[in-house]
């Protein structure tokens, strides 16, 4: 078949292949970060429901209906129940108050316990629940009753046998405040204990998990039937630190993504720009020998299509390849694997490629077969090209692209918003620009003159081209900025030696003895927080009932008993946004006084231990609850609370080595409740080194695709510079002075397009952080050196590199073979 | 059926063309009148800007003329649209061309073969083989048109416009690049091939040399024609 013929010896010459590749990496690009992007969540998922336990809990003070349970095992999800209450636990010495968890056979459904058989050890996985008739006692309990392993104790009235010591069960980190030791026992010894009678307080957990699509439909029926106060609880919103942090890891992929797919359209169109200059008289010539415009369309599409497939089949290998690279990469640097990929999302690739035929390469290679054959006898017919035209399809075809790519408008809108802007920048500047160059051009030496005379020679063309840089190193720059900022934003957020344990329920005799081991043993600790229960009774005399009839839109600093301190400082990680910390009233955190509808000088009436106290708001403060310290909403006089017996609370980094000695030292002071949150903050450190090594890599893979891009441009309007060099040198000119235009053409080119890249992308950085990435404004002076000078030097190399052969070659050669 | 002594090739009448530019409507052919015998010779010479190249692009079909008629082998231009034009040129026409215009990513054979392939002809391969023998260039065959040096690619090109056996070959100043050696070679095996095959040929050209082996040579002097 000819067209197979033809399209083959095409790929011999470097055309056809140039478009191949630019097509390919577009659909490598977009399925290496979609399939990556696509692992990554599937892994945070898989993470935070290890937290919770299952893909959702629902939690409430009633038994679970049966019909919840057949409703879900019916629609294939896996099911299981979790009952806990505070009940006393007898054995060895003593008896001791204890939060004990009622578990299935089958819990948990995601994750699993960390469990030891040495007391306070530090715990090894096990993916199963107690079995009946055995108790599993957290180490601290196990040592306040002074048991050890096989001695029996007894939960209510079922005597049970000790077979594990505790360390941390999926659903702990929830209960972050509760208090007393844990124990955890099987289900079917519930009945058995005797404890749940009518008005015990136990808390019901139903805990369901199964393929997202029936989870999704699952959850809006259950939906329907929850009660007043309950709710179907999510993963992600459960370690809510990593929520944020997966959220922005996501907004950065996904922008990067869209960029990437800007690059590639920039690609393909000037791809297939070079393509079409370089075919057009070919196709005319065609036309002589009497190829007919319709064979000629059936030629086009025959080829077109071969190279769509191609680069379809090319890319999404490329693309499986470049996130499996990414993946094993990371497998490294973490301890988990990613889930393998879903393969569904491959289709975006084809898409990407698809759409950018049509809109970048479908309307040149119109013209191609549009040329008129009177070309090969009038070199110029057929070159008057309709920019807007094309400019216009292409636009649209991109902005569809993104908005498939980003699966919203928001984004893309942004992106074409700012693309618009730079562009109406680049023109302006670009042009006040090159009149100055013109103007130099006249005071300056021979090479000079001619270089920067041809910038305002070849305007039109030369804008084009300054748009075409500014673009990429534009967005090359917004990219690494946005990463660095993310970066350090998040190391930010859980630095090293966070406190990693809570102690609560220190009592001020038992202070000392506590600070003077962390003192001795160099143990990191923050300050210690009387702690005093209280509850808001009145917001400027209105009782709260009356104020708020619908408990579920109750405020948070209403809705329940809180915990009450006094400080002469305001502490660390807490900023004073209004009013005076240290007047005779409240200090109150910022987000509570919104949602209550509260401001200085409002009055609350706090009842604490039987008493009223009324007292103005008289200071607002923000708190950092990301930083691990003890925090509170309510700060009050010491005045007021210095009649109370309060509990001291603070935080502490232990590490392996500190960890032993301290639990151990701690079982002198069997009262004292500790927390460890260790896990769950290695989670969020392991999720947060593993998202951070992700955008650097595709930040890498889309710098390197920018490059290539930058490349094809350059090399797009090469062939017009060469031919003018080689007409110089005819006329005269040394290699030198040839060269030395090149090279001050180019290098102007690159500094103006650098230096318009950075204002641009300092402007669209600001803009991204206030309102996508929702982070601190801050400003890049580096990007100012960075952008300049990389673009400087990159389209120098670039052009020295590619002008070698107007300086090698015979001019006479070089005229007739462009 | 008539006499193949009398039948024409290509005949013109009351030929008319203008186009449009910045300065208003520019005449470039005035009320010409041609008839080119099967099998003539035609030298078409002229000065620069005479208005030669744009006669030749008309009579091949390449562009349509405003006013008049060309019938190239009985069949009216002015009546068919740029699909019909383009059979007639697939039927009849052959090209050579001044810059050569051989497809840069075909070899020399391969640039041979494509008249034939794009008609569907399955003995393109041997016809162009056979072909590139006749000029010279058997040994060639496999080499891209940049390596090929001017005279050789005016060689395949020639090769190229006798493949598909065309019954009118036109010729845009085939030796206007080439140096006079390569010139003449040139010559030499468009005439041969002419004599050989029994193909019309009608050659643009500012070689008085090239002008005087034709049969019949035509001058275009401000759009209006004159034989001499």
């Amino acid at each position: 078949m000819f067209a197979w013929r033809l399209l083959l010896r095409e790929f011999k010459t470097g055309d056809v292949l140039t478009l191949l590749v630019a097509l390919a990496l577009s659909v490598a690009t977009v399925t290496g970060i979609g399939l990556f992007v696509d692992r990554l969540q599937q892994s945070f998922e898989v993470q935070s429901a290890n937290l919770l336990g299952a893909d959702r809990s629902v939690r409430r003070d009633e038994p679970i209906p049966q019909k919840w349970i057949d409703d879900a095992q019916q629609a294939g999800l896996e099911t299981a129940q979790t009952a806990s209450f505070s009940s006393m636990v007898f054995g060895g010495d003593g008896l001791q108050l204890a939060q004990v968890t009622a578990v299935a056979d089958n819990y948990p459904l995601r994750g699993e316990f960390l469990v030891d058989e040495t007391l306070f050890g530090v715990g090894k996985a096990l993916q199963e629940a107690p079995k009946a008739g055995k108790i599993w006692l957290s180490s601290r309990l196990a040592s306040l009753l002074g048991v050890k392993l096989g001695d029996s104790v007894r939960v209510g009235e079922a005597p049970l046998m000790v077979t594990r010591f505790l360390v941390r069960d999926p659903g702990s980190a929830t209960s972050a405040f509760s208090i007393a030791p844990r124990a955890i026992i099987n289900r079917s010894d519930l009945a058995s204990t005797q404890v749940i009678i009518p008005g015990a307080r136990v808390r019901y957990a139903f805990l369901y998990a199964g393929d997202p699509e029936v989870l999704e439909q699952f959850d809006s029926a259950l939906a329907r039937k929850l009660g007043e106060g309950e709710r179907i609880r999510t993963p992600i919103e459960r370690g809510e630190r990593i929520g944020s942090t997966v959220n922005r890891a996501e907004s950065f992929l996904l922008l990067a993504g869209t960029l990437a797919v800007v690059m590639s359209g920039v690609a393909m169109a000037l791809a297939s720009a070079r393509y079409v200059k370089r075919h057009l008289t070919q196709f005319a010539v065609m036309k002589t020998m009497g190829a007919t415009p319709k064979r000629l369309v059936r030629l086009m599409v025959f080829q077109v299509s071969m190279i769509t497939l191609l680069g379809i089949i090319l890319g999404s290998g490329l693309g499986l390849l470049i996130q499996a690279l990414i993946a094993d990469l990371l497998s490294s640097l973490m301890n988990s694997s990613l889930p393998s990929p879903s393969l569904n999302k491959l289709w975006l690739g084809a898409a990407t490629a698809i759409i950018s035929v049509l809109a970048f390469c479908a309307p040149l290679l119109a013209r191609l077969v549009n040329v008129p054959p009177l070309r090969v006898l009038q070199p110029n017919a057929g070159l008057q090209v309709s920019s807007t035209s094309l400019f216009a399809f292409g636009l649209v075809g991109m902005y569809g692209l993104m908005v498939i790519y980003a699966g919203g408008w928001r984004l893309p809108s942004i992106v074409m918003i700012g693309l618009a802007v730079v562009t109406g920048l680049v023109f302006l500047v670009g042009w006040g620009l090159f009149a100055v160059s013109r103007k130099l051009s006249k005071q300056s030496t021979t090479g000079w003159q001619l270089g920067l005379a041809a910038l305002h020679r070849r305007l039109v063309s030369n804008l084009f081209q300054l748009l075409v840089f500014t673009l990429i190193i534009m967005l090359s720059l917004v990219l690494v900025g946005v990463q660095s900022n993310l970066i350090q934003d998040w190391q930010a957020q859980v630095p090293e030696n966070t406190p990693n344990h809570y102690l609560f329920n220190v009592q001020e005799t038992q202070l000392e003895g506590i600070r003077g081991y962390t003192q001795d043993n160099q143990i990191t600790a923050s300050d210690w927080f009387p702690m005093v229960r209280g509850r808001v009774i009145e917001i400027n005399g209105e009782a709260v009932d009356v104020l708020f009839p619908d408990r579920r839109n109750e405020p948070e600093i209403v809705e329940r008993e809180l915990n009450l301190t006094w400080a002469d400082q305001i502490g660390e990680g807490s900023t004073l946004v209004d009013g005076d910390f240290n007047a005779a009233g409240v200090s109150i955190e910022q987000e509570a006084a919104i949602e209550a509808n509260v401001g200085l000088g409002d009055e609350l009436t706090i009842n604490v231990g039987g008493i009223d106290y009324s007292l103005p708001i008289t200071s607002i403060r923000t708190v950092d609850w990301q930083s691990m310290q003890p925090n509170f909403y309510l700060i009050l006089p010491h005045s007021v609370l210095s009649d109370y017996q309060a509990n001291y609370v603070s935080s502490v980094f232990l590490d392996d080595t500190s960890a032993a000695g301290f639990y151990r030292f701690m079982a002198n002071y069997p009262t004292v409740s500790m927390l460890n949150i260790g896990e769950l903050l290695k989670q969020v450190q392991d999720i947060i080194a593993q998202l951070a090594n992700a955008l650097k890599i595709v930040l890498t893979f889309i710098l390197g695709a920018g490059a290539l891009v930058l490349i094809a441009s350059v090399r797009s309007t090469l062939d017009e510079r060469l031919e003018e060099g080689a007409l110089l040198r005819t006329l005269g000119a040394t290699k030198k002075i040839v060269r030395q235009a090149l090279l001050i053409e180019f290098g102007a080119l690159g500094l103006f397009a650098g230096l318009i890249g950075a204002a641009g992308a300092e402007l669209a950085l600001v803009g991204l952080q206030h309102f996508v990435f929702e982070m601190e404004v801050t400003f890049h002076p580096l990007l100012w050196v960075v952008g300049p000078l990389a673009g400087w030097g990159i389209v120098t190399i670039i052009g020295v590199f590619a002008s070698r052969a107007v300086l090698k070659v015979p001019p006479i050669r070089l005229l007739r073979s462009i | 059926m008539q006499d193949t002594e009398t039948l024409s090739a290509l005949t013109i009448e009351k030929l008319n063309h203008s186009v449009t530019t910045s300065n208003g409507e520019l005449d470039i052919l005035k009320g010409i009148n041609l008839d080119i015998k099967d099998g003539e010779s035609v030298a078409i010479v002229g000065a620069s800007g005479s208005g030669k190249s744009t006669l030749l692009g008309l009579m091949a079909g390449l562009d349509q003329h405003t006013q008049g008629t060309i019938k190239l082998y009985g069949e009216a231009l002015e009546t068919l649209d740029e699909e019909g034009r383009a059979i007639l040129r697939g039927k009849y026409v052959g090209f050579i061309f001044q810059s050569f215009h051989l497809l840069p990513s075909l070899t020399a054979l391969e640039n041979v073969m494509l008249p034939n392939e794009l008609k569907g002809n399955g003995k393109a391969d041997d016809r162009a083989r056979e072909l590139l023998e006749k000029v010279g260039l058997s040994h060639r065959i496999t080499h891209y048109p940049r390596q090929l040096s001017g005279g050789e690619q005016q060689r395949v090109a020639i090769a190229r416009a006798f493949a598909s056996a065309p019954k009118i070959l036109f010729a845009d100043e085939p030796t206007g690049n080439l140096d006079s050696k390569n010139g003449a070679l040139v010559e030499d095996l468009l005439f041969d091939l002419n004599r050989e095959q029994g193909t019309t040929l009608v050659v643009v050209t500012h070689d008085p040399e090239l002008s005087q082996r034709c049969d019949r040579r035509i001058e275009i002097y401000d759009g209006e024609l004159k034989e001499s």
